[in-house]
């Protein structure tokens, strides 16, 4: 029998044990061993605190209560963002996680909108989603099972706390058989072909491994540090490189979805905790200083500040290789791409999923080394280019970021996109990584790009059938959100943190 | 004032301009587009057929083309497979099945638990899971959908012959009201980019907004604008001969089409109801067509009558398939060897395409860019899957094979390899015509042994795993047991519903 492969990860934050509850699980455990290393001196970068869909499919794989993960975490639900003063100072979009309306006859439904509005009407697409809708109303319930009715046509995420979702997954980590080792990593030793071999820990400890996974945020000790995996500077594209997060009192109305509000030199998230709220002004230090920002922020915020703010330096852009010889890295030490479409997280649980089944069984082979490179580079690829159209689709003038942004060169694939949606309405779908078509639409309309065109086949529709379907859409949209239960209702009665709380002190007292 | 694209032409011949001025009208006549056809003379031989895939079932559904009458018209026999053999030496020959779904099993793909199994000792073959490869083995038609609840399905191409399939075609379309008018071009008047009208032989003028060119490799409309530029494949693929021709019917019809290697290329042995039609494409440079027409009963074991035409084959693709207001739709946008039955997918697809990019208005067009770039993408897919049968080749001391195994590849393709030969899985692009069963079956046919598999499958202990691959193996052949065989299904094509076909 042979030993088990051992599976080293240097660092403990979101990252961290993410990998980690999804090695144990997903890994027979008689082929791999998994120990994670870290220092409880080192705080965790916790920005992302917004998710997205795809976040419930890999609680759900990992068999995690939902419920239980909501209370831990201090959770509320997300259907989508809501994006203030973006494509100009007044605007509001929400960009969901659900289509506008349904396609009919191989046409996209923003065609036969499209029409519509064409014809005289007035309707904005928010109409035709049920998740912008349901969000608008502060109202929550979960997709109807079936697959016909427009209840069904959307999905969700969640707003955790961060570092608590990492305490709740080290438990479960370490529940099944996931060895932790506290320590700072003094140095890191390779062997003679140049794999990764040992962490040296301050106390003298060492740990060895036969791969290693480099969770260890911006520093990336080992991709970076090791290794030496260039980095690619996006910055140019993606000029904001400071984030200053504060959080304040929880908001009397929980809102079910984040919110970004663009400010003079960057934006600011608002993301809605059962406790407290998430805030922050991410900025581009080109374009202003630290102290302004801070005013700013201090500023605009809606509830009291409960800590003070404290400076992140970033910059945009990536490792150009997230794998490399054994080791892999996961989170802020493969890339960085701001949390404006609440990404970081997906970016380290879709690298995780890309992982797991090229994992290597011994010495790593360049052919799924390459695979997985190729699988992240797409994702890395689409994410940039669709948070970049935020910036440079704007009609602001009210800062200098902005007509930077709206005059910079943009990569082309995308200027290509841009263009071809101004014309005729047209969005190219693709199979691998983020945001599909729905996604695309919601922030080109939203960003204040209207086509010139609609599709010729929406033409073939006659008329009146065409508006009487959409007017129809349209009322039975508003008739069951009326029926939906409110957002902090619905949470109250499924996954309320502070009961969960209550009751877990109510059996402490029983035992004493 | 911008103004609709009202009229359309399509000029081109064979199946692929009827089926686009068919499928056009069919879309956009209700928005008010007008559709002509100009047919050029057919380059049809009455050898010709048609190989298909499943996919010409949906356009057909879309035109509203009944199949039975179609496969009466076109002497038309439905296919489960293709059964490649001689393409290793001493190998046995493997079959790829079309739009077979191996099923769900657990959270992997089949072929994952499959190789555990056959590490372990299992004697079954990937074909014996594989619904489609069985029914094409027994000479039976997979009938949809067979087991919705494992997701176990397969589907089938057709074998048709060529003219007699056009000609139903044209009938279609005459009985859609789409005007057609016949003869040689005399004239295309250019504006730039743009195609402003054609001019026939007979003195007839055709003005349109916007151009088809279903030319096929004449191109007559593409290579006459400026910027049109021919990037051939001949690098990749070393074939540029097709020769067809005919037999005698089978007695009892097989459910898949042959395509046997030989030293100098490969023949196709394609069953029709009452012949069977041969074609052999081969590269000039090691056989001369005298030789090829010499040997083809010889080769194909099977004898050989009538009329042998040898035709021109340059594969190789537009850089640019749509140029100003003139879009080229298959062969015209690119042409390659008929191995995977593909040349009216090629069509089919850009004509699927173009109406999902029909223009916004007459003047710009700027949907040509996606357009372009979509199709690119498409064909490149299918020829990396062309080529992977001739990379995969194991036929050793033969030129024209080595020369073959060591052409250049897309990386893409090597990737694709790569992947599979490390784990037995296959990931699939954007635009791909092939399935991942349809890789799978390509590169375990094609000798593929991978390395090792998906680690997460030996979280399935050794029993379970028996259990639920012999529980697969029933399953597939009891639901291939009760499809109907290819004779019965052709025999009860007079009777319309008899065999559920829709």
């Amino acid at each position: 029998m042979n030993q088990p492969l051992q599976i080293v990860i240097l660092g403990g934050g979101t990252a961290g044990w993410m990998a980690a509850t999804a090695l144990v699980t997903m890994l027979p455990r008689q082929r791999y061993s998994v120990t994670l290393v870290e220092s409880e001196e080192i705080g965790i970068v916790g920005v992302g605190e917004a998710t997205l869909p795809q976040m419930k499919n890999f609680n759900d794989l990992l068999g995690i209560d939902e419920a239980e993960m909501m209370r831990s975490t201090q959770a509320t639900f997300k259907l989508g963002i809501d994006f203030v003063d973006w494509g100009y100072l007044g605007s509001s979009y929400v960009h969901p996680f659900g289509v506008h309306g349904p396609p009919a006859s191989g046409l996209a439904f923003h065609q036969r909108w499209q029409r519509a509005l064409s014809a005289g009407r007035d309707w904005t697409i928010e109409d035709f989603s049920f998740a912008i809708a349901a969000a608008r109303a502060n109202r929550f319930d979960f997709p109807a099972a079936g697959k016909s009715t427009i209840n069904s046509t959307y999905a969700y995420a969640y707003h955790f706390d961060a570092s608590l979702y990492a305490t709740y997954l080290r438990r479960i980590a370490e529940g099944r058989g996931a060895t932790r080792v506290e320590g700072k990593v003094h140095d890191v030793e390779q062997d003679a072909k140049g794999d990764i071999q040992t962490l040296l820990l301050e106390s003298g400890e060492r740990v060895e491994g036969d791969f290693f996974i480099d969770c260890s945020g911006f520093r990336s000790l080992l991709l970076g540090g090791k290794l030496d995996v260039e980095w690619e500077d996006w910055s140019h594209w993606l000029p904001c490189d400071r984030a200053l997060p504060v959080p304040t009192e929880r908001t009397g109305d929980l809102t079910p979805y984040t919110r970004v509000t663009a400010m003079k030199a960057g934006w600011r998230w608002r993301i809605p905790l059962q406790h407290r709220t998430g805030n922050g002004y991410v900025f581009s230090s080109r374009f202003i200083d630290e102290d302004k920002a801070r005013e700013e922020l201090l500023a605009s915020l809606d509830e009291p500040v409960l800590a003070e703010p404290r400076l992140l330096k970033f910059q945009a852009g990536r490792r150009t290789k997230s794998w490399e010889r054994n080791c892999v890295a996961l989170g802020l030490s493969s890339g960085f791409l701001e949390p404006l479409e609440s990404t970081s997280i997906y970016l380290m649980q879709i690298a995780i999923m890309h992982l797991v089944p090229l994992f290597p069984g011994g010495r790593p082979d360049a052919r799924l080394v390459a695979e997985f490179n190729r699988r992240m580079d797409l994702e890395y690829d689409r994410i940039r280019d669709f948070l970049i159209l935020h910036y440079h689709l704007n009609s602001r003038e009210d800062g200098e970021l902005w007509r930077y942004c709206r005059s910079m060169q943009v990569p082309d694939s995308l200027t290509r996109k841009i263009e071809i949606f101004r014309h005729s309405g047209y969005i190219e779908d693709y199979r691998d990584g983020l945001f599909n078509a729905p996604s695309w639409l919601s922030v080109f309309l939203g960003q204040g790009l209207r086509p010139e065109h609609y599709h010729p086949l929406a033409d073939a529709i006659p008329l009146e059938r065409l508006l009487a379907e959409l007017d129809e859409l349209r009322t039975d949209i508003a008739f069951r959100i009326d029926e939906m239960p409110k957002h902090a209702t619905f949470l109250k009665r499924y996954a309320d943190a502070e009961a969960a709380n209550h009751s877990a002190l109510h059996k402490a007292e029983a035992r004493l | 004032m911008t103004r609709r694209v009202e009229a359309v032409a399509v000029v081109g011949r064979d199946a692929p301009l009827w089926l686009a001025a068919a499928a056009i009208q069919r879309s956009l006549g209700p928005a008010g587009v007008r559709v002509q056809a100009v047919e050029l003379p057919s380059w049809l031989a009455s050898a010709d057929c048609y190989s298909t895939l499943p996919s010409l079932a949906s356009m057909h559904r879309l035109l509203g083309v009944d199949e039975a009458k179609m496969l009466r018209a076109a002497s038309g026999v439905p296919v489960a497979a293709q059964r490649f053999s001689n393409w290793a030496k001493g190998a046995p020959p493997y079959l790829i099945a079309y739009d077979d779904q191996a099923g769900e099993a657990g959270d992997l793909p089949f072929v994952q638990y499959w190789l555990k199994g056959h590490r372990e000792g299992l004697r079954a073959g990937i074909e014996d899971f594989s619904l489609g490869c069985v029914c094409a083995r027994a000479g039976r038609v997979p009938l949809g959908p067979a087991d919705t609840e494992a997701k176990i399905s397969a589907s089938y191409g057709y074998n048709l012959d060529a003219r007699d399939y056009a000609e139903a075609l044209k009938q279609l379309v005459t009985n859609r009201g789409i005007e057609i008018l016949s003869g040689r071009i005399a004239d295309v008047k250019l504006d730039g980019e743009r195609v402003i009208g054609i001019e026939l032989e007979g003195g007839e003028r055709v003005e349109a907004d916007l151009f088809v060119d279903a030319s096929g490799a004449e191109r007559v409309l593409m290579m006459r604008l400026p910027g049109a530029e021919f990037h051939s494949w001949r690098d990749r693929f070393s074939c540029d001969r097709v020769l067809t021709a005919s037999a005698t019917q089978f007695k009892s019809l097989p459910a898949f089409t042959q395509i046997s290697a030989f030293r100098g290329g490969w023949i196709g042995i394609h069953p029709l109801q009452d012949r069977t039609a041969i074609t052999a494409v081969y590269s000039s440079d090691g056989i001369s067509d005298q030789t090829m027409i010499a040997q083809l009963s010889v080769l194909a074991r099977l004898p050989v009558s009538g009329e042998a035409v040898v035709s021109e084959l340059k594969p190789g693709l537009l850089d640019r398939a749509w140029i100003g207001n003139c879009v080229a739709i298959g062969e015209a946008a690119v042409a390659m060897e008929p191995l995977a039955a593909i040349p009216l997918h090629l069509a089919q697809g850009c004509i699927s395409h173009l109406v999902t990019l029909f223009p916004a208005t007459a003047e710009e067009m700027p949907e040509a860019m996606p357009y372009n770039d979509v199709i690119r993408a498409f064909a490149s897919n299918i020829a990396d899957f062309t080529q992977a049968h001739y990379l995969l080749n194991g036929r050793f001391d033969e030129p024209f094979w080595e020369q073959s195994r060591e052409a250049p590849a897309t990386g893409t393709l090597r990737g694709k390899i790569d992947l599979f030969s490390a784990r037995g899985e296959v990931s699939l692009r954007d635009n791909e015509t092939f399935s991942e069963q349809n890789w799978t079956l390509l590169f375990l046919g094609g000798g593929i042994e991978p390395d090792g598999f998906d680690p997460r499958i030996d979280l399935l202990a050794d029993q379970p795993l028996i259990e639920l691959v012999q529980q697969r193996l029933r399953a597939v052949a009891e639901l291939a047991k009760n499809m109907p065989s290819v004779d019965q299904f052709v025999g009860a094509l007079g009777q319309l519903q008899a065999v559920g076909v829709s």
